[in-house]
């Protein structure tokens, strides 16, 4: 039994969890931020519609100049600031996914370079305080793969959004919510409730 | 150690991790790793590339993959219920990728259009990173619901490695983006079908497909844009809708297809949607790649506008002719339409700039048919004994989809002969087993009359008759051979010599004298089609109705020749202009008479029954020559007509160029009613004392039906006079009846026939 190699590894599969720990609340937290910016991207863009459904002119307001112009400068104005606040956002999820990378690269980094002193059977097995390590090196994938594709699509979401586009605007708050994969969320929560034991027998 | 392993579907949770769940054992065996990539081979030679991970319940003998990787030929539903060998995983080593071109899948055009290589670039080499590749194999990324469906890859470093794996340093080069429905109909391309004997109208719409995507710069400077549109005209079965398919595949062009009944909805102003969002569709394919707007039964589509026909289908006609017109200016896609009916069409669809060019495709000529026949029975296993040629021969007014059908009919002939217990003759025995051989294509040729003669009028249906079989006449025998059955059998001497066939042979004599006979001889010695009429067939209550059926009956026969066409008593038929008949003057007689007048030595017929043009540019046998020449000596319509009042006919019609040989059948000569008698007592026991000699110079004048008649009389006269249990037939009886009997021809008729026509015949 190669047990300084298990221990090895169990080492920084601890390290890993306790990131992605640290990591899935930043990531709730932009998630919650980002849903009131969308939101109001997609008021500020029903605005402009309605801006331009309008005739000012035939309004007690017609008397003030240049009003629909200075109207829609000023929501545009608003609508980039938006796009800005949710870049940077989105920026954030760029450095929680890079982090995870890091973290579980360098795991399976380890298990590679010890695979030679870690047999199969000894990767499988499974006790009371501890998953087996091939469980944890799939759920460190599937969490990778996760943060990696969610990251990738609200970026996509996010480039494809132009001021001038107006139905796409209104309709971004529903695609970013469809973007939203509970699933994936809770399989990751899954996995840190199984390897809570884990990290605690230090 | 070989285990067999049941694949089972993969989790749901797995999907798109490229992950293979295997047991410990077989790991062990394979030396994988966790997370190590191996190919998964299935019997079909399709691939799939995984990452192997052990089973979360560790059981062995099963098999999850999921194929993110796999090779195009692997259909999801193949995995389905597998049983797989172990031998089929194979450890592969995966080195970093440094370097990897791949075609890019969208799902719109939208997508394709808006966005550029290096932008579909860098979103592939995030879809791809962490992932194993294997060279051509279809990496499908569509769970991530980004705008790319799947990646092909096309090398892995340039070619050195056969698979990798994908890091963030690993350049991606997306070679090309291509729509995914693009995609699956080049895969699909596989199915098409080999035309023969339409190589001419292939290349005529090949080439309007091609020049303009070929040499776009030149049709541009020159300023022409190339013919838009074509009509395909053509009887059914000659395969147009087949045509346009296999052109299309053939030039890698999208097809949309319009069906004409299917446009046509019940509300009102479907129909108009309906029509316009096919061309929605075409202009949308058009965008990607060269596109075929296919509409086939177009006469449905487009009728001639009239106060007869309904507004909806004015209105449908004409949104067709705006939309047509439309084309032109978005340099779209190419229009054909089909029809076998081009005379119901609006002409105003059928003028340059909508329909440019009117190809018609006309029933085969032989040696069409013997290229559609070789094309047909590609995938059959034929004994040696068949010969193509000489069914292609006898198959006249076949059109392609009558030879496919043939080609069935004679394989399940082939299929019952050998069921039945075929294998009981053992002369057959070198035979093999379920080869198709000539006697089952003779067989399916009985069952598969030639579509174009179907509904007809005139189809005859005789029992073939042999020369021999009509007694005497030897002169006349060789006279009808020498129109019928010459030009068929010797092409090259009649070509050579610069002779081309009678349009027209008259066969005139006292009735009875087996004039109808020699035709049907006539008929069944050489393999032509044979249609024959008769006043019941022509002649309707209505005005115009016979003149029409009569131009349709020869339309139909230039359609399947070589071909005869018999007018039994003809002077009853036609009658003759004139002051001779008295009541003549313009009945319906003498319109049908000068239709048939046009028809026998008209200017020239519709372009529409127009048949294989010039020269097809293949290898010349021998055969080929012989073929081509039996074609130009046989494209017309022969015409045989009988009668026994020759002096009621015009003359218009009998001189030469219409009825070429007019040959009198004399009454029978001595020799003659010989040979007549021996035929017809071939089957009756005649006492040892009858002599047919005798007979023969006793029965001066008589007939060939008269002859018949006495040995008739003879044999039921014997059956009076000595009971039913009589044995044979005594001279006594035929002399008993002959005291009786009088000739049905009278000298003085038959002098007045001879002398008709002394002056240019004799």
């Amino acid at each position: 039994m190669s047990q300084p190699a298990v221990l090895k590894l169990h080492q920084e599969l601890r390290k890993c969890f306790q990131n992605i720990k640290e990591n899935q609340t930043v990531w709730r937290g932009v998630l919650d931020e980002c849903s009131s910016l969308v939101s109001s991207l997609g008021n500020l863009a029903e605005q402009l519609r309605a801006l331009k459904r309008t005739e000012i002119e035939k309004t007690p307001l017609g008397t003030f100049p240049n009003l629909p112009e200075l109207l829609q400068y000023k929501l545009l104005n608003a609508i980039d600031t938006v796009l800005n606040q949710l870049r940077e956002k989105v920026n954030a999820f760029g450095s929680v996914r890079d982090s995870v990378i890091k973290h579980v690269c360098a795991v399976f980094k380890m298990y590679e370079q010890n695979s030679d002193s870690l047999p199969i059977s000894t990767c499988v097995a499974r006790c009371a305080l501890s998953p087996s390590i091939s469980d944890m090196l799939e759920w460190l994938q599937d969490t990778e793969r996760y943060y990696r594709i969610q990251y990738m699509q609200r970026k996509n979401l996010l480039q494809i959004l132009k001021p001038d586009d107006l139905t796409l605007l209104e309709s971004a708050p529903k695609r970013w919510l469809s973007l939203a994969s509970p699933d994936g969320e809770e399989r990751i929560s899954d996995a840190l409730c199984q390897v809570s034991f884990f990290l605690e027998s230090d | 150690m070989v285990l067999d392993l049941v694949v089972v579907p993969p989790e749901t949770s797995d999907l798109g991790s490229q992950r293979c769940r295997l047991g410990l054992v077989l790991m062990e065996d394979l030396g994988l790793r966790l997370g190590s990539p191996v190919l998964v081979t299935l019997q079909g030679g399709a691939s799939c590339l995984c990452t192997a991970w052990p089973r979360p319940d560790l059981a062995e003998a099963y098999l999850q993959v999921d194929p993110t990787c796999s090779s195009a030929q692997l259909r999801p539903d193949a995995l389905r219920g597998l049983r797989l060998g172990s031998e089929g995983l194979r450890a592969l080593n995966c080195p970093r990728v440094k370097r990897l071109r791949v075609t890019a899948l969208v799902r719109s055009g939208e997508f394709k259009r808006r966005t550029s290589a290096q932008e579909v670039g860098a979103l592939a080499a995030e879809l791809l990173t962490g992932l194993y590749v294997h060279e051509k194999h279809l990496v499908d990324i569509s769970h991530a619901g980004t705008p790319i469906h799947s990646l092909q890859v096309d090398t892995v470093n340039s070619g050195s490695h056969k698979a990798g794996r994908v890091t963030p340093e690993t350049r991606v080069d997306v070679v090309s983006v291509r729509t995914l429905e693009t995609y699956q109909r080049w895969e699909r391309k596989g199915s098409s079908v080999p035309l023969g004997g339409l190589e001419e109208v292939y290349v005529t719409l090949k080439e309007m497909l091609t020049l303009p995507l070929r040499y776009p710069i030149s049709t541009r400077r020159v300023g022409v844009t190339a013919g838009r549109g074509a009509l395909l005209v053509g009887p059914p079965g000659v395969g147009k809708t087949q045509l346009v398919r296999s052109v299309a595949q053939d030039v890698q062009a999208a097809l949309v297809t319009v069906s004409g009944p299917v446009v046509v909805g019940s509300r009102p102003g479907e129909s108009e949607e309906n029509l316009r969002a096919a061309f929605t569709r075409a202009s949308e394919a058009a965008r990607e790649e060269p596109c075929v707007l296919f509409i086939d039964e177009i006469d449905a589509l487009c009728p001639k506008r009239s106060s007869s026909t309904g507004t909806p289908e004015n209105r449908l006609v004409a949104q067709l002719l705006t939309l047509m017109d439309g084309v032109g200016s978005d340099e779209g896609f190419v229009i054909i339409g089909a029809t076998n009916r081009p005379d119901a069409l609006d002409p105003a669809l059928r003028r340059p700039g909508r329909f440019d060019r009117e190809i018609v495709v006309g029933v085969p000529t032989l040696q069409q048919r013997y290229q559609v026949l070789q094309c047909v029975c590609r995938s059959v296993p034929l004994s040696p004994n068949v010969d193509l040629y000489s069914i292609a021969e006898k198959t006249s007014g076949y059109v392609g989809a009558d030879l496919s059908a043939l080609s069935r009919e004679a394989v399940l002939h082939a299929i019952l002969h050998s069921t039945q217990g075929g294998a009981g003759d053992s002369g057959q025995s070198e035979v093999e087993e379920g080869d198709v051989r000539m006697e089952h294509f003779v067989k399916a040729m009985r069952m598969i009359a030639p579509s174009c003669l179907r509904s007809s009028v005139g189809v005859a249906e005789f029992t073939p008759v042999n020369w021999e079989r009509i007694g005497g006449l030897e002169e006349v025998k060789l006279k009808l051979r020498q129109s019928v059955e010459w030009p068929m059998k010797f092409p090259e001497a009649f070509v050579r010599l610069g002779v081309c066939r009678a349009r027209g042979v008259l066969l005139y004599g006292p009735p009875g004298c087996a004039k109808t006979t020699l035709v049907k001889a006539a008929a069944s010695s050489s393999h032509c089609s044979f249609l024959c009429v008769s006043g019941a067939e022509l002649y309707s209550p209505y005005v115009g109705d016979s003149e029409k059926a009569l131009a349709q009956l020869f339309q139909q026969a230039r359609a399947c020749s070589p071909s005869i066409v018999f007018l039994d008593e003809i002077d009853s038929l036609v009658g003759c202009r004139g002051d001779g008949g008295g009541c003549r003057g313009s009945s319906v007689q003498a319109q049908v008479l000068s239709v048939l007048l046009n028809e026998l030595d008209g200017v020239g017929f519709k372009t529409t029954e127009r048949r294989g043009t010039g020269l097809s540019e293949r290898q010349e046998t021998r055969r080929d020559q012989r073929m081509q020449l039996q074609e130009v000596c046989n494209q017309d319509v022969m015409i045989v007509a009988a009668t026994n009042r020759p002096d009621m006919l015009d003359s218009a019609l009998l001189r030469p160029g219409r009825f070429d040989h007019i040959i009198y059948v004399p009454p029978p000569d001595l020799q003659a009613r010989l040979a007549i008698l021996k035929l017809h007592t071939e089957k009756m026991p005649l006492n040892s004392n009858v002599c047919l000699e005798d007979l023969a110079t006793r029965t001066n004048l008589f007939s060939g039906a008269d002859l018949e008649n006495l040995c008739k009389e003879a044999a039921l006269l014997a059956l009076h006079e000595e009971g039913m249990s009589v044995s044979t037939v005594q001279q006594k009886h035929f002399q008993k009846v002959l005291q009786h009997f009088q000739p049905s021809i009278s000298s003085q008729q038959l002098l007045q026939l001879q002398q008709l026509f002394k002056h240019n015949y004799n």
